[in-house]
Parts: C-alpha cells; sequence; structure tokens
C-alpha cells in the first residue's frame, strides 16, 4: 500500500520504524542530490544526507506537520549542507558575492577546456557543475531549488529566509553566470549568436 | 502584480521565465519582448541556460539508509561470549563415531598382539631353557606334563559360561553401534533445524530487499517521468516563444 507521506510520518511518531524507512526510500535520492549540487563532493553529500534522515528521526516529536514533511527534509539537508560549506577549510569553493558582477568573475577564472572536446552528455554535465562551482551558495542552492526539486519561488523564499525578490535576484544573477561560463566554454546557444 | 512592465526588469523577467507570473504581467511582458530585441536575447539565453543545466546529474550513489532500533538502555546488556579452551568446545557427532570407532579398533589390535606375544615369549623361553639343540632333551615326562596342563586348561574353559565368554564383545559393539547411531540422528536433526532457520532468514530477507528495490525503482520512475515532463514543457515554451519571435519578423 501507497501511504501519503502525512501517514507515513504519523505511523513513525507511534513508534513503526519501518514507515519512517518508507520515508528515507522515498527522499533518500532527492536529498542526497539536493545535497550533491550544493557541496559538490559525493562523499560528504552521503554523510549530509545520512545525517538529514538521522536528525528529522530524532526531531519527529517536534515536527507538527505545518510545512509539509518534504520542506523540512530539504530545511534540514540545507542548513546541514550550509553548515557544510561553513566548515570547510582545506579545499574552499570559489565563492562569488552577491552584487559582484558575475562577468568579471567569470573572465577571471582563465583558459578552460575547449569545447570541442566535450561531445557527452556526462561531459557537459561537467561543465554546468564546474560552473555551477562559480555560483555564491544563495544563487546555487536557489537555482537548484527551482530547476532539480520544481519549487516554486514562495517555497524557495521560506527555505532560504528571505523576500521572494531577492530569489527572483538570485535566479537571474545565477543564470547569467552560468551563461557566461557556458558562452566562455563555446556553449553559445545558437539562439543568442542570431539575435 | 501590476501590469506595467519596464524593459530591463530582470526580476519580471525570471518570473516569466518560469512562467510564475500573474496572467495579466505575462502578456504585458510577452508583448513587451515582442517588440523589443533585448529583453527578448536575455529570456532566450536565460531559457538556454537552463536547457544546459538539465545535463547536470549528481553520480550514482549506493544509499539505501535505514534507521534500526536501538537496544532498550534498561535491558541487560546479553553477555558476551568468548571462545572456550579447544578442549571445552562441543565435539562434533561424526569426530564422537570415529573417536569410539578408533578406540574399540586399537583395544581389539591390542588384545590380538597380547595373545601373540604371550604365546611368543612362552616358546622363546623354552627355546632358551632347552638350548637350540636340545630337541632331544624332552621326556616322556615333560610330554605328559603338558598333556595334562593342557586338558587342564581345556576342562576349566568348559566349565566357564559360554555366555560370558562369547556374548560380552557382541554387547560392546552393539551399544556402541546404538550410541554412534543416537549421535548420527541428533547431529542430523540439529543439521536440518539449522538449514529450516537459515532457509527462513534467506527468504525472507529476499523478500525484503525485493520490496525495497521495487519501491525504489517505482520512485526513480517517478522522478524521471517529472523530469521528463519538465524538460517537455520547457522544450514545448521554447517553441512557442520562437515561433512568437519568428512571426513578429
Amino acid at each position: 500500500m501507497n501511504w501519503t507521506d502525512e501517514e507515513l510520518v504519523a505511523r513513525s511518531r507511534g513508534g513503526d520504524l519501518d514507515s519512517f524507512n518508507q520515508l528515507i526510500l522515498r527522499w533518500e535520492r532527492p536529498i542526497y542530490a539536493l545535497a550533491y549540487r550544493v557541496i559538490g563532493r559525493e562523499e560528504d553529500a552521503r554523510d549530509v544526507c545520512q545525517e538529514t534522515f538521522l536528525r528529522a528521526f530524532r526531531g519527529l516529536p517536534g515536527f507538527k506537520g505545518e510545512a509539509k514533511f518534504s520542506s523540512w527534509l530539504y530545511r534540514i539537508a540545507l542548513n546541514l549542507s550550509r553548515d557544510w560549506i561553513r566548515r570547510q577549510r582545506r579545499q574552499p569553493t570559489v565563492q562569488l558575492p552577491e552584487g559582484a558582477d558575475p562577468s568579471e568573475v567569470a573572465a577571471e577564472q582563465g583558459p578552460v577546456e575547449s569545447i570541442e572536446d566535450l561531445v557527452s552528455r556526462r561531459e557537459l554535465s561537467a561543465v554546468v557543475e564546474e560552473a555551477m562551482a562559480l555560483l555564491p551558495e544563495e544563487q546555487r542552492t536557489a537555482i537548484v531549488l527551482k530547476e532539480y526539486h520544481g519549487m516554486t519561488f514562495q517555497e524557495i523564499a521560506d527555505l532560504q529566509g528571505c523576500p521572494l525578490s531577492t530569489v527572483k535576484t538570485r535566479l537571474y544573477q545565477g543564470l547569467s553566470v552560468l551563461r557566461r561560463h557556458l558562452e566562455k566554454n563555446g556553449r553559445v546557444p545558437q539562439l543568442v549568436k542570431r539575435v | 502584480m501590476s501590469d506595467t512592465f519596464q524593459c530591463g526588469d530582470n526580476t519580471a523577467l525570471v518570473s516569466f521565465l518560469y512562467d510564475e507570473c500573474e496572467p495579466g504581467e505575462r502578456a504585458t511582458i510577452e508583448a513587451h519582448i515582442a517588440l523589443c530585441p533585448a529583453c527578448a536575447a536575455e529570456v532566450a539565453a536565460l531559457q538556454s541556460a537552463r536547457l544546459q543545466l538539465a545535463s547536470w546529474t549528481p553520480p550514482e550513489a549506493d544509499l539505501g539508509f535505514a534507521i534500526v532500533r536501538p537496544r532498550a538502555a534498561d535491558s541487560p546488556r546479553p553477555r558476551r561470549l568468548r571462545p572456550g579452551a579447544w578442549f571445552r568446545q562441543p565435539i562434533p557427532a561424526w569426530a564422537q563415531a570415529a573417536a569410539a570407532c578408533l578406540i574399540f579398533g586399537a583395544g581389539l589390535s591390542l588384545g590380538v598382539l597380547r595373545g601373540t606375544s604371550l604365546n611368543t615369549s612362552s616358546s622363546a623361553q623354552r627355546a632358551a631353557t632347552n638350548g637350540p639343540g636340545s630337541p632331544a632333551a624332552v621326556t616322556a615326562t615333560d610330554l605328559t606334563a603338558l598333556e595334562q596342563r593342557l586338558r587342564a586348561e581345556m576342562a576349566e574353559l568348559r566349565a566357564a559360561p559360554a555366555s560370558t565368554t562369547a556374548a560380552a564383545p557382541q554387547v560392546n559393539n552393539a551399544q556402541i553401534l546404538a550410541q554412534v547411531r543416537a549421535l548420527i540422528d541428533e547431529s542430523e536433526q540439529r543439521q536440518q533445524r539449522e538449514l529450516a532457520l537459515r532457509t527462513a532468514q534467506v527468504v525472507r530477507e529476499f523478500d525484503s530487499q525485493r520490496r525495497m528495490d521495487l519501491a525504489r525503482i517505482e520512485n526513480s520512475f517517478g522522478q524521471i517521468e517529472g523530469l521528463t515532463g519538465a524538460e517537455v514543457r520547457e522544450q514545448r515554451q521554447m517553441l512557442n516563444y520562437l515561433m512568437r519571435v519568428s512571426e513578429q519578423r
């Protein structure tokens, strides 16, 4: 039988471990994908994913169901990812302060591999990943939540704790950096060349 | 949201891009884009960047997390069993049977050897007494005495109850065989019980794994369907936009 998230949460709160494990099974891939795209490292994304469910399990008694269970999970995962980024010192990701000119930062990245060699989907994926790593965490998270998790502007604003207009600005700036980075790598869309 | 749109309002363009603006605002932006090449190019460029994003997939990870029930804090901690000395370890039934057979065989051989050695030693003793080259020294008196002694021994043997001499080894053999059979039966029963338990466990684990795999596959299908739907929707929007732009030009 396919239980809804809310039903499984209620059963989990009653002490049914199997129900919570079903929730894990249902949500571990999206949470892992979110953590990976925000953090950019597979092993750490796994750790964040695991810790997310542990915290959710421990926090079940305090979860009143005011928000969707998935939103609650996303919030935990995002907080953990943000903590991980703050803690990370050895290999800091390239961070772009909000409001900085994306094109200048993108131009300072130096020569990059020619796009002629990047023919497969995997290689394109690597280029996109590289471009995403250029973004500040807030912009990257906004794009990830919008593009890969289909959230509304309002849901993203709630998760990020910022006004709706800020979410739109972050999306616009993030997409602009991506576009410039892809242009630099030869991934210029034909439509843009003709206009 | 107002229905007015100022050229270069990027947040409004983002709303338009993600189709999250009011219908009136959408119509206003569409009308503006139809006339403004800069805004049209901006929207198209952002849209193409979005299309590129679809190629970014996280690497496959072996997840399969599960919460397991913690041991109750007040329950007595199970005593950790340490392996005992080798001589305290339980001996398998087959080894016990083999040891019984070995002991029985060794006793039998010892008995046979003892009888042989007794005969050999008495002959040797007699030969030593008489000397190697003195068979003629045996007198008729000696022979008579030997005959009498042998007859007396035979009479003693006849007098002894036949059951005590002949049936004793058979009883011993039967007891040992019965013990061996009992041990083998016990071992077989234990193995059958163990096999049944293991089989049940394997079936349970297989069933559990199958259910988890099915749920995972179902989840993956859902995600793929969602992703495909989003891509189709985006491409449709892009095509509509292209059609509009080309018609206006």
